[in-house]
């Protein structure tokens, strides 16, 4: 019961936010909705049994991501660019004239089509996931456990990879010399 | 209510939005969201299949890397941002034009 309704919840925030993001027209305003979907997102988590991972997507990106992005939104002045044309909705500035967005739409038919296809072929649940459903079993020790047998090579790259890009990010954005 | 297909829906409608606003937008700072709403999107699909398809924790620890990786490329993203920003005064998407030539 609690499930269903953490899930409903965290459902129409992740999706209604991002919709959100999609046509606010400031950026900030883009940005704090992009802070409610990501917090979704972990709620979704959640429901899925996936404690650690919620609790990671929490810590990293609502703590660090959306910080960050706030202080270049601050940092760079804050304005949207509004185009002159706008599209059809009137919602947020896009490019495009009819040839481009009939072109997307029949992307948007044949992607939909490919997914209905794919979800028409689903697995049935196995009768353990579905057994255990409810059930919020900790799952901070297997991934542990997985991190250093299983992907220890993949962990060691990805804290290398972690000290490059924020060493060459301190490195790209330190102000000019005169 | 709670299926795998419900969450592959809700990841969709993720990547489409994301794939909106990166298509969408002029603003660099605001691809550079809707790329955190892709990258989020295919994290979804991992741990939802981890439950209801391969019933082991490997979707999990590759959510995590993803997290890892979107860390990293928000941090480089928005440094070039910022740098882009000291030498144009805008971050318009159409003014990054040096490479044309």
């Amino acid at each position: 019961m609690f499930a269903q309704f953490l899930f409903i919840a965290s459902a129409l925030l992740t999706v209604g936010s991002a919709i959100a993001v999609a046509v606010t027209k400031n950026i900030m305003h883009s940005c704090i909705f992009l802070l409610g979907s990501l917090l979704g997102i972990a709620g979704l988590y959640a429901t899925l049994g996936a404690d650690f991972v919620a609790v990671t997507q929490i810590m990293v990106y609502v703590g660090g991501v959306v910080i960050l992005m706030l202080f270049a939104v601050m940092l760079t002045g804050g304005k949207d660019f509004v185009s002159r044309a706008q599209n059809l909705l009137g919602l947020a500035p896009a490019m495009g004239n009819k040839f481009t967005y009939a072109v997307g739409i029949l992307v948007a038919i044949v992607f939909a089509a490919t997914n209905i296809k794919i979800l028409m072929n689903l697995p049935s649940a196995p009768a353990a996931a579905a057994a255990n459903s409810e059930a919020f079993p900790s799952t901070v020790r297997e991934i542990g456990f997985l991190l250093t047998k299983n992907h220890v090579l993949a962990f060691e790259l990805s804290s290398v990879l972690l000290l490059g890009a924020l060493v060459g990010a301190a490195i790209i954005a330190r102000p000019k010399k005169h | 209510m709670m299926s795998l297909a419900s969450y592959l829906i809700i990841s969709l409608v993720l990547f489409i939005v994301g794939l909106t606003v990166m298509i969408a937008r002029k603003n660099i700072v605001a691809i550079l969201l809707g790329i955190e709403l892709v990258l989020n999107a295919a994290a979804l699909n991992f741990v939802a299949y981890s439950k209801y398809v391969t019933n082991n924790l490997d979707g999990h620890v590759f959510s995590l890397f993803i997290i890892v990786i979107a860390a990293a490329e928000a941090a480089v993203g928005l440094a070039i941002v910022i740098r882009f920003f000291q030498i144009k005064e805008t971050i318009h998407i159409d003014e990054a034009t040096q490479l044309r030539n």
